[in-house]
């Protein structure tokens, strides 16, 4: 009875912490506009994408435990709509947003149906192998700047200019929000506990008549489609898009904000992208500061984190918060 | 395309398969007996090439370099299993995943820090830069052909190693039932070390071959580690045999598109873009080729009996 109880109070902890994250990051920019910090509006939107991206990933490897290494190629095909849609002289962002989603929708039915016919290492290998196809592609692709990418304007959304300030952060957390509401339904419906079901054991939920692969493709697709729409507004904030948007090191850097934030939890990704993030920026400085010669080097350091995190930070900084929480509630 | 230069890239290809092969063994046991997704392997050779060329320069003899640098490889892996890789092996793929790529990080700054940003030169000596002719009026480097014929040899020491010898049986014993071989009194701790060490010696010895072909900088070894993941995805893991030939395929596919898909592609489109698309879509071909094998034989081609 108190395991049931413990389970539901867990439940509903990640979902408030969802909850205070959209808040605070609704409420962000009005402290950034007191304190005159304009560029940490531009960090909180890329924590806001990459949290979003991360989330969408979160779905086929928190909750339905299949290790995707090859995430960031549907980041990248999001980003590379708004490109080549530009490149023809289509401005619309709703049209951005929807070309994104179709094609990601499409290459997440493809690359699911394909890779999941693998599992365990191999199927870690057969999306990397699908994401470094497509890196390869767009670099061959010189009609939209091979190599070197090609700068875009930022999509038009009929009323809402995205050049004025804030805009773009706001359509952004909209989008956040829409994506967390659907996630949270998604991990909640009979689907979602379908999808944990086979993660922790699938031949009993085919002994019990379900086809797992229908779930599985599903959650792919979704997560995929997930993945576009950040990648779409992430080319739209950056205004330039190029195959390194989609480096088989993005995927993997998708994978450390899971892990960061704590596995299949919602809140988790999001937690995890601000602490990357942030790290990403104060890491430099703070080497600055005991070794500047240093500061340039920040990986030496940020390796070894990452490798402590692996061994001991088993839960990510959700299940920290948690262990507060109820360490606290119990004294 | 004329026979000469065919035949040269032929060549080429052979030594990319079998410089890969030297990459991939070790990392094919080390996935297949271990079940660990290790990504660092392309830190060993880096390491490998780095230990070369700077005790090359130090010492001032090629060969001098290349004798201390493969017990630096050696002991790098040994080393590194010691200190990091054994307390991961009970954790599932996706956390040896995101440490090795810590791992990762921390090499290539590492080596920065060390050694500059930039290239390292390291200068054949005179006595290998020459040319052979392979057949009458087909010159060939040299030094390639040193590197073949070195491949070629470490190919069949590590064949005879893992098929003739007692710690190639218990290896096999153990990519097929680690808890059975285990209890069978093999100490498989011990054994995951040596693995270790062997397969980050082997990679070393392929960094330091690629070092004067290639440039010797940090981030070096990423690229052939993708590769040498494909390899052994296509061969199997944890297969030897199987990731040899898939080694060879995988070096001739990608050495032999870049040169022919610009050629090909010229016929019917404009020079200048078929030469900027020819090596990105030779890239791809590879992938493409292990996409197929796994849609067709999702354990790769030659997986080991299990």
């Amino acid at each position: 009875m108190t395991r049931f109880f413990s389970l539901i109070g867990r439940g509903l902890l990640q979902h408030r912490a969802m909850m205070y994250l959209l808040v605070g990051f609704a409420l962000f920019p009005l402290y950034t506009g007191f304190a005159d910090l304009p560029f940490w509006n531009d960090v909180a939107i890329r924590i806001m994408l990459l949290g979003m991206a991360a989330m969408g990933l979160n779905l086929v490897l928190g909750y339905g435990g299949m290790v995707s290494f090859g995430h960031a190629a549907f980041f990248g095909i999001g980003a590379y709509c708004v490109g080549i849609s530009s490149y023809y002289d289509i401005f619309n962002g709703w049209i951005h947003i929807g070309f994104s989603l179709v094609t990601c929708g499409l290459m997440g039915v493809i690359i699911g149906l394909l890779s999941l016919r693998t599992s365990g290492i191999y199927f870690i290998m057969i999306t990397l192998a699908f994401a470094q196809m497509l890196f390869f592609a767009f670099v061959s692709l010189e009609t939209f700047g091979g190599d070197d990418g090609m700068s875009i304007d930022r999509a038009e959304f009929g009323l809402i200019d995205l050049y004025e300030p804030l805009r773009l952060y706001f359509l952004v957390w909209a989008a956040l929000v829409i994506v967390s509401l659907l996630l949270m339904f998604i991990v909640h419906s009979r689907f979602g506990v379908t999808l944990r079901a086979i993660k922790s054991n699938e031949s009993r939920v085919e002994a019990m008549g379900l086809t797992p692969l229908k779930f599985k493709i599903t959650a792919y697709v979704i997560s995929a489609m997930i993945c576009g729409l950040a990648g779409t507004l992430f080319a739209s904030w950056q205004e330039y898009v190029s195959p390194d948007i989609m480096h088989w090191t993005r995927s993997g850097e998708l994978m450390i904000i899971i892990i960061l934030g704590g596995l299949g939890t919602l809140a988790g990704p999001l937690l995890g992208a601000i602490a990357f993030l942030l790290l990403e920026e104060f890491l430099p400085e703070l080497i600055q500061a005991i070794a500047p010669d240093y500061a340039e080097n920040w990986m030496i350091v940020f390796g070894p984190i990452l490798i402590a995190i692996v061994m001991f930070g088993r839960g990510g900084l959700l299940g920290l918060l948690i262990k507060l929480f109820q360490r606290k509630g119990a004294s | 395309m004329t026979f000469t230069l065919f035949l040269e890239q032929a060549f080429n290809g052979f030594q990319a398969g079998i410089t890969l092969f030297l990459i991939a063994a070790g990392l094919t046991l080390i996935l297949g007996i271990m079940d660990f997704v290790f990504l660092a392997h392309g830190s060993q050779v880096m390491i490998g090439a780095y230990a070369a060329a700077s005790l090359t320069a130090l010492t001032q003899n090629f060969y001098l370099g290349i004798l201390f640098a493969i017990p630096i490889s050696f002991f790098a892996g040994y080393a590194l299993e010691y200190l990091v890789i054994r307390h991961l092996y009970k954790r599932d793929h996706m956390e040896q995943v995101l440490a090795t790529f810590g791992l990762i990080l921390f090499f290539n700054e590492a080596i920065r820090v060390g050694f500059g940003p930039a290239a390292l030169h390291s200068n054949l000596p005179a006595s290998l830069s020459g040319f052979v002719y392979i057949l009458p009026e087909i010159p060939y480097p040299e030094f390639r052909l040193l590197v073949i014929l070195v491949g070629f040899a470490c190919a069949i020491g590590i064949h005879l190693l893992v098929s003739r010898t007692r710690l190639g049986a218990t290896v096999r014993a153990g990519a097929s039932n680690a808890a059975m071989t285990a209890a069978l009194g093999v100490n498989i701790t011990r054994l995951r070390r040596l693995v270790f060490a062997i397969g980050a010696c082997f990679a070393g010895v392929a960094g330091m071959m690629l070092g004067p072909l290639t440039s010797v900088e940090p981030g070096m070894g990423e690229p052939l580690l993708i590769l040498s993941l494909v390899v052994i995805i296509i061969g199997g893991i944890g297969s030897v045999r199987g990731a040899f030939i898939a080694a060879i395929i995988v070096g001739m596919v990608d050495t032999m598109g870049r040169v022919m898909l610009p050629v090909i592609l010229r016929s019917f489109m404009e020079q200048a873009s078929a030469d900027g698309a020819g090596p990105a879509l030779a890239s791809m071909m590879v992938y493409i080729l292990m996409a197929v094998v796994l849609v067709f034989k999702p354990t790769g081609l030659f997986p080991p009996n299990r």
